[in-house]
């Protein structure tokens, strides 16, 4: 019972595997120093489509054609930099998970700062106002 | 004052979901697109009508126009349709599709069936000038002005709603000059 379970899970986390693989069968390279710059470009650019996830973990038609595109350049030689400029000519920083700052995003980039300052006043005045406690205790 | 202070982790608790399930339930479609007050991108590619046909930057000189991306898989393309229909026998603004990822054969039947809004279309079966345009899915519309300049760009089915919000003010403002 034991054994059949345990191979069943093998069997499911080995293909799991194998498709996690995927890319490589379709996009062949023969320098793996592309391979790596390839597989990490898709790890950090985002979908545009499906605006959750990057393109690696996107099938939507445009990812794929946006991964046919990143291979295209890679193949050809650009480096990271020069994919990402690419992309951020077309799409926009967004893109690259790289929000501008502007004043519709001031909450984003300020708000943890504010959250931080916040959190740090309140420590400060419980910690003041245990101290002085204390010392009224004395 | 102690009182309050034990309450302030319930209140930031409490502000941080209203805050974040705002953002939850908020639609962001819409991304800004870099190409606006860009030129249109040059382009190599073959018109619907005739494979034969190369088209380029230049064939789209009928301006100012709209370049409206479309396909026959896409449904809210078939929600514009009519609207298209309708700004191709009304306006003077030339119309042209650009033919996203889509089958020939089926592209020219509908186009057949349901009326063609399109001065032509450009076959785009790679989605090559789609990605120099930033186009992420289909419909979309742009709006190119005189100077062959992009102006505004509109994902989504074109209503008569969003012409009057975001396109129209483009053909007054080229008639006055």
């Amino acid at each position: 019972m034991f054994k059949k379970f345990f191979s069943l899970m093998l069997i499911t986390i080995i293909y799991s595997l194998v498709s996690a693989n995927e890319p490589k069968v379709i996009y062949p390279f023969e320098d793996s120093v592309h391979e790596e710059r390839f597989l990490s470009l898709l790890n950090e650019l985002r979908c545009p489509k499906c605006q959750g996830s990057n393109l690696a973990g996107s099938n939507a038609p445009i990812a794929n054609d946006l991964k046919r595109e990143v291979y295209r350049l890679v193949k050809s030689g650009r480096t990271e930099e020069e994919v990402k400029t690419y992309l951020i000519d077309r799409y926009g920083n967004f893109i690259v998970y790289d929000p501008p700052f502007r004043p519709d995003t001031y909450a984003l980039w300020l708000g943890p700062l504010f959250i931080f300052l916040i959190t740090l006043s309140i420590i400060l005045v419980i910690l003041l106002t245990r101290f002085s406690n204390s010392k009224g205790n004395q | 004052m102690k009182r309050i202070l034990n309450l302030m982790p319930l209140v930031v608790f409490g502000i941080l979901v209203v805050v974040l399930y705002s953002f939850l339930t908020q639609e962001n479609e819409q991304l800004e697109s870099v190409l606006v007050d860009q030129l249109v991108p040059e382009f190599k590619l073959p018109a619907l009508e005739n494979p034969n046909n190369i088209l380029s930057k230049s064939s789209v000189n009928k301006l100012p126009a709209l370049i409206n991306v479309w396909a026959t898989w896409c449904i809210a393309c078939r929600v514009e349709h009519p609207f298209l229909m309708q700004l191709k026998n009304k306006s003077t603004l030339t119309v042209y599709g650009l033919n996203y990822k889509d089958d020939r054969k089926k592209a020219l039947d509908l186009l057949e069936n349901e009326g063609n809004p399109f001065e032509f279309s450009i076959f785009d079966q790679q989605g090559k000038l789609a990605i120099d345009l930033g186009v992420y899915g289909a419909p979309e519309t742009f709006f190119v002005d005189k100077e062959g300049i992009i102006r505004e760009r509109h994902v989504g089915a074109l209503t008569q709603k969003v012409w009057k919000e975001k396109f129209e003010k483009f053909l007054n403002e080229d008639n006055d000059v």
